[in-house]
């Protein structure tokens, strides 16, 4: 089912059952970067409880009724289980915010999906024509109304941005983030529990992921993550960014089967096109590792064959490098396939620049390989590898 | 206590309301608080005879004629943007001075400039039309245009008619493409 902008519907006429569910949210904005959250309001509409922004900072609500999920080939989503939500619960509202310059108009497409049991149940589709000056959108409502649940394809926003979206929500919006307190460096946290996942130990260690049968690959989905994380506080929405920081940007050199190379990366502003080649996106910076998430790359397995390979790198853009304390951990997912780690070891504090992995086209396989090698800078990995880019300075 | 009427649903209004004299018909919605558009809903009567077409222009009622010629029909005027509580547009019937000749008062919901501004009643929060007794206040007939009418433009709320003496009103929350313009041509109103 395909809803229009304005459109309103009973939840339990979309998803069988009509409590619990997953929205998938995507957008394809290129040179954009938005935050997507997802604000449990009260009678009033308004935010009266802070603990029901959901948000990378706070990717669950006390009750468990919100979460955090991604829909394979989604940028993020939330599930939501309504039969959780309390009483003072009357609305839950998605909303997209710009971070950095730009305006909405600037999607070329996006969509916000509902997801049942089975699958996709019902879509919402938007392109930047649907907005004008609009810097932060309400893209799609669930909420209750003489004691059902029902949802509204939204799609109205405010040039104002997140500060004007947060007013309409009753909140305010702190002028600067207050110095946070000192305390002790807490301990790295203690490496997971392995459950279902291949852990790649060894330098050179590699494992293939085999095609499945239909083609493609789905979504191929590298995370990066590390702990930084001397007095790490939680980041608020709007808070600042901390001094003692390591800003870790994750990044690939990429060759298509064409012969197109190039890289994808925060630095430049070149986060490439998941729809469209190189078919890879990084979808977060993150400047203060505080993300729980951390930072994702993306590629689309769909259009693998197009793929030559992809070198997987982590950066140090700001702050020592101090991979020892970073802490970092490479994680790849593809759908029904188990997980893949690489930890940045063996590490070389001196040199900013990581080698993580190398993901090769093998006959329609991915071939992922450890590689964990230290660079001084992106030319001396380009010649490792034998990429063959031309390099200059750039800034984020 | 208001009868919610599915679509195609009857009331009698003698019955319901005994001595029902004046009625009014109010639409209401609240004011855009996103950027945008400002929403501007706009509630228009036709008073039409058996044929279902107006004896004349005049007995369109809507934004730009505010009265009937003999005054039984009254627009209280054209509200731009919701602003306001309540009904922020009503039109008032005094059912007694309506001509015999006129058969049925057909009762329309439109928004302006929809289709430029690409917009329906589902984006519009808490719009909502009815039908109220004036002479207690009781509300009789109410639609909920954001809920039950998301995706239309314009719609026909309903009629009061003439039944063996009494006046009935016939809810029929139909959706209707092409606006007001239509629906004037529809009732035999020449529209420039």
């Amino acid at each position: 089912m395909n809803l229009t902008r304005g459109q309103r519907a009973k939840i339990a006429d979309l998803v069988p059952g009509g409590q619990s569910l997953i929205l998938g949210v995507a957008a394809e904005a290129p040179g954009l970067v938005i935050d997507f959250a997802c604000f449990g309001l009260d009678a009033q509409g308004k935010l009266s409880d802070e603990r029901y922004m959901t948000f990378f900072n706070q990717p669950t609500t006390p009750c468990g009724g919100v979460r955090l999920e991604t829909p394979p080939g989604d940028t993020t989503g939330f599930a939501i289980d309504l039969g959780k939500l309390p009483a003072t619960i009357e609305r839950l509202t998605i909303t997209a915010a710009l971070d950095g310059a730009g305006t909405m108009s600037q999607i070329s497409r996006g969509h916000i999906r509902f997801m049942g049991a089975s699958g996709e149940v019902a879509r919402f589709a938007f392109t930047g024509a649907d907005f004008a000056s609009e810097r932060a959108l309400m893209l799609l409502e669930i909420y209750r109304k003489d004691g059902i649940w029902r949802t509204c394809a939204l799609g109205q926003g405010f040039n104002g941005g997140l500060d004007a979206l947060v007013k309409h929500f009753g909140g305010t919006v702190a002028e600067a983030a207050p110095e946070p307190p000192k305390s002790a460096p807490p301990k790295p946290p203690a490496p997971p529990v392995n459950l279902s996942k291949i852990t790649l130990e060894k330098r050179g260690n590699s494992v293939s992921l085999d095609k499945k049968s239909g083609g493609g690959h789905g979504e191929i989905l590298i995370n990066l993550n590390w702990t930084m994380r001397a007095g790490a506080v939680k980041k608020g929405f709007f808070g600042g960014t901390q001094s003692n920081a390591i800003d870790l940007d994750l990044g690939c050199l990429f060759e298509l089967r064409d012969g197109t190379k190039s890289v994808v990366q925060a630095l430049g502003n070149t986060f490439g096109n998941f729809f469209g080649p190189p078919y890879i996106m990084l979808d977060a910076d993150d400047r203060t590792g505080t993300r729980s998430e951390g930072e994702n790359l993306r590629i689309n397995g769909k259009h693998w064959d197009e793929i030559k390979r992809v070198l997987v790198f982590a950066f140090i853009y700001e702050g020592t490098p101090n991979w020892a304390e970073a802490n970092a951990l490479i994680n790849l997912k593809t759908p029904d396939q188990p997980e893949i780690e690489v930890r940045l070891d063996s590490q070389n504090n001196s040199l900013p620049m990581c080698a993580i992995a190398l993901l090769e086209n093998d006959g329609g396989s991915v071939r992922i390989t450890k590689l964990v090698d230290y660079y001084r800078a992106h030319p001396d990995v380009d010649r490792a590898y034998h990429w063959g880019l031309e390099w200059v300075r750039g800034r984020k | 206590m208001a009868i919610n009427l599915g679509k195609g649903g009857n009331v009698n209004l003698s019955k319901e309301a005994p001595n029902l004299e004046n009625v009014l018909i109010g639409l209401g919605w609240d004011a855009r608080a996103t950027d945008g558009q400002d929403f501007d809903l706009d509630a228009s009567l036709f008073m039409v005879k058996e044929d279902g077409k107006v004896p004349g222009d005049t007995y369109f009622i809507f934004y730009n004629q505010k009265t009937s010629p003999e005054g039984s029909v009254e627009h209280t005027g054209d509200n731009l943007t919701g602003e306001g509580e309540g009904d922020d547009e009503s039109v008032k019937v005094t059912l007694s001075k309506v001509p015999a000749e006129i058969q049925r008062l057909v009762i329309v919901v439109t928004i302006h400039d929809a289709e430029a501004r690409k917009q329906n009643f589902g984006q519009v929060s808490n719009a909502f039309v009815r039908i109220v007794n004036r002479d207690n206040n009781q509300e009789v007939v109410r639609f909920d245009l954001s809920e039950d009418y998301s995706t239309e433009t314009a719609m026909i709320f309903g009629e009061i008619y003439r039944h063996s003496g009494d006046w009935k009103f016939k809810a029929v929350g139909q959706g209707y493409a092409g606006g007001l313009h239509a629906l004037a041509l529809q009732h035999g109103v020449n529209v420039g």
